[in-house]
């Protein structure tokens, strides 16, 4: 019973055949192919044309074809193929029909080549979003440096003409100037940061900052702010506090005025409230609570996520417009301290933005750490200060804010080769030097100057002015010995405090 | 006068191969993506000149993203190589150099066609910037979508094989 079971079996998916060394069919037992003694196997199927040369080996011999498709016109089956060779005997052929095995076989190798070529096809996506992410804060970055040497310009020269004989009207027209210029300039800081914030490349810095100083000149700011839109400006600053903490304050700083505008900017009557008060102190680090409430236009729930987002505003009408960064950077601002912003707001009655955020105790400042550089200091003495600069705006600037203060020499190169011949033939004091310069760039050049034989030269203080402040800007600045950076655009301050910080 | 001569093809998954093979055999073209397990063997008559033709055995082989895992029975009586891989995914040309080398070494008297197939989902600036990388090894940049190249291809090969 069981053999001749296994003899049917056998026969549907067997077919033997034998075949001379030129590939003639001798004999045949017609499971798939029927009726083919005396022809040649080349004329059943491309395949056997490949094997008529292992025909004739004359030796004892296998060789197993896997998977191969026989597909003919009145049949598609899918065998391994084995061919036989004898030393004495004719060749033999045996056909498997493995159709049913290697259709199932298919259908797990379609499954698993899809699954890895949309795995690749969607690494190469992200890839190329990746690239084009990188490409975009590139050019951000870099678009927003070449605004800032313009506009550097414009501040400047605003200032520098604010000192002159105006009229009313002209001194009118000319605050509108410095307030639309200023208004360009935080839109592009805003860019900037949120670039930098996009591509990991905001760094936080660690310094000590005294917390009541700190705070009371954010208070004193918004109170004036928020009078000159008629609101009252209430704050709650807990006793307790720290009197110094470790941390970054500029970017505080940049969290809470972004906070505080905000509520000013969305308010029309009532008040802004800032409260700041001590969570706990464990592990010498403090926790703070922060808090902006405003009594303004409030935020409807569905819209509390959009807030935060990039280039997204709720309102839109014209009072209100901006880039949309402002709460987008607040939020990346906090995270990246560690932090967690929240929002509770009733629409039409007011909102309030909160959250805590840790400070490393400095318990090491017991005296007052923030120096004011008095402008006034030295003002006996002369200076000769050396301007590489080939933005002939740039030039003007400094000349004008130099000259204005009359005790400063101003020497002015264009080109990065004439720098070190000056220091030689001239007696300098201080460097202000350009980072884009032609040819070279101004931290090249700064190396060249450290590695000056002549002590005296080697050790002059070179102060960047420059836009591109990346942390491997910074980093770049620091290995050519460069003693500090004046982040353009710049104003007649932050020059002067700057210049006269390093001045001996 | 007619000859035949056998040809496989070689290459990752999802390259292209088959699509080559249909488009030269049948010029159709399906973008339905149908794993090719085993092999599937094509015949195709090929005019060299006006006497004479070569019948091309195409062998149409399961792709593998490892050349030396090919089955050797496959290859037996190979008288040519096309080895196809995608433009547009570089993990099937991540190996280019070594799997060239390979076949070279294994088969060195067997003429091998190098193809970039899938050319219309990349830009000439794609190719301009990555001639580095094809320029050594690839013959052929072609589009069995297009049917850019294809004849052009399977020709010269098979003139190849009758010098």
């Amino acid at each position: 019973m069981l053999a001749e079971h296994k003899i049917v079996h056998q026969k549907a998916i067997y077919q033997y055949l034998t075949t001379d060394n030129k590939g003639l069919v001798l004999e045949s037992d017609d499971t798939f192919f029927a009726n083919i003694q005396s022809q040649n196997i080349i004329a059943l199927h491309p395949f056997f044309y490949s094997i008529t040369n292992l025909l004739d080996t004359k030796k004892e011999e296998e060789f197993l074809f896997s998977c191969i498709h026989l597909d003919t016109d009145n049949k598609n089956i899918i065998a391994d193929i084995t061919l036989k060779t004898f030393a004495k005997e004719n060749p033999l052929l045996i056909i498997q029909d493995l159709t049913t095995h290697y259709n199932n076989y298919q259908l797990t190798a379609q499954k698993r080549n899809e699954s890895v070529i949309n795995s690749q096809i969607l690494e190469l996506k992200n890839k190329y979003l990746i690239e084009k992410e990188e490409f975009k804060n590139t050019f951000i970055a870099n678009f927003s440096h070449e605004i800032r040497e313009p506009l550097s310009g414009i501040s400047t020269f605003v200032d520098i003409l604010k000192k002159t004989n105006l009229n009313t009207e002209q001194a009118d027209y000319l605050n509108i100037i410095k307030t639309s210029s200023n208004h360009l300039k935080h839109m592009i800081e805003d860019i900037l940061d949120i670039s930098k914030i996009e591509v990991g490349k905001l760094n936080l810095l660690e310094e000590s900052f005294n917390t009541t100083a700190f705070l009371e000149e954010i208070i004193f700011t918004y109170k004036v702010k928020a009078k000159e839109k008629g609101l009252d400006f209430n704050n709650n600053i807990e006793e307790k506090l720290p009197n110094f903490l470790l941390g970054d304050p500029y970017r505080l700083k940049q969290i809470l005025s972004n906070l505080l505008d905000n509520a000013i900017k969305y308010t029309k009557k009532g008040s802004i409230t800032l409260d700041v008060s001590l969570n706990q102190i464990r592990a010498n680090k403090a926790n703070i609570h922060f808090e902006i409430k405003d009594t303004g236009i409030g935020i409807e729930e569905e819209n509390f996520e959009n807030i935060f987002t990039s280039f997204s505003q709720i309102n839109q009408n014209q009072q209100n417009k901006g880039t949309g960064l402002g709460l987008a950077i607040v939020k990346s601002l906090v995270e990246l301290m560690h932090g967690n912003i929240a929002i509770q707001s009733d629409f039409n009655k007011g909102t309030s933005i909160s959250f805590n955020l840790s400070f490393k105790l400095d318990g090491s400042s017991k005296k007052e750490k923030v120096k004011t550089i008095s402008v006034e200091k030295k003002e006996k003495e002369k200076y000769n200060v050396l301007l590489v600069e080939h933005s002939e705006i740039t030039q003007l600037s400094v000349l004008k804010i130099l000259a204005a203060q009359k005790r400063f020499f101003l020497d002015i190169v264009s080109n990065p080769e004439d720098v070190i011949p000056t220091l030689k033939n001239q007696k300098i004091d201080i460097i202000l030097m350009d980072i884009n310069l032609p040819n070279k760039t101004g931290d090249t050049l700064a190396q060249e100057i450290r590695q000056l034989p002549e002590k005296e030269l080697k050790k002059i203080p070179i102060l960047a002015l420059t836009g591109k402040l990346f942390p491997e800007d910074l980093k770049r600045y620091k290995k050519a010995k460069i003693n500090d950076v004046i982040r353009k655009p710049f104003d007649e301050k932050s020059l002067l405090k700057t210049i006269h910080k390093y001045l001996k | 006068m007619s000859i035949s001569k056998k040809i496989i093809l070689l290459g990752h998954f999802g390259v292209g191969k088959s699509s080559l093979i249909r488009r030269f055999v049948e010029d159709t073209f399906t973008d339905n993506y149908k794993v090719t397990i085993g092999v599937h063997i094509l015949k195709k008559e090929v005019n060299i000149s006006k006497e004479e033709t070569v019948s091309l055995i195409i062998w149409d082989l399961e792709g593998n993203d490892d050349i030396t895992n090919t089955r050797p029975s496959y290859m037996l009586g190979t008288s040519g190589i096309i080895y196809v891989f995608d433009l547009s995914r570089p993990a099937t040309y991540k190996q280019l150099e070594n799997d060239i080398n390979y076949i070279k070494t294994n088969y060195p008297n067997t003429p091998v066609k190098v193809v970039g197939n899938k050319k219309d989902l990349v830009t000439k600036d794609f190719l301009k910037e990555n001639n580095d990388v094809f320029k050594p090894f690839v013959d052929f940049f072609t589009s069995a979508k297009a049917n850019t190249k294809v004849n052009d291809l399977f020709s010269t090969l098979a003139k190849e094989l009758i010098l």
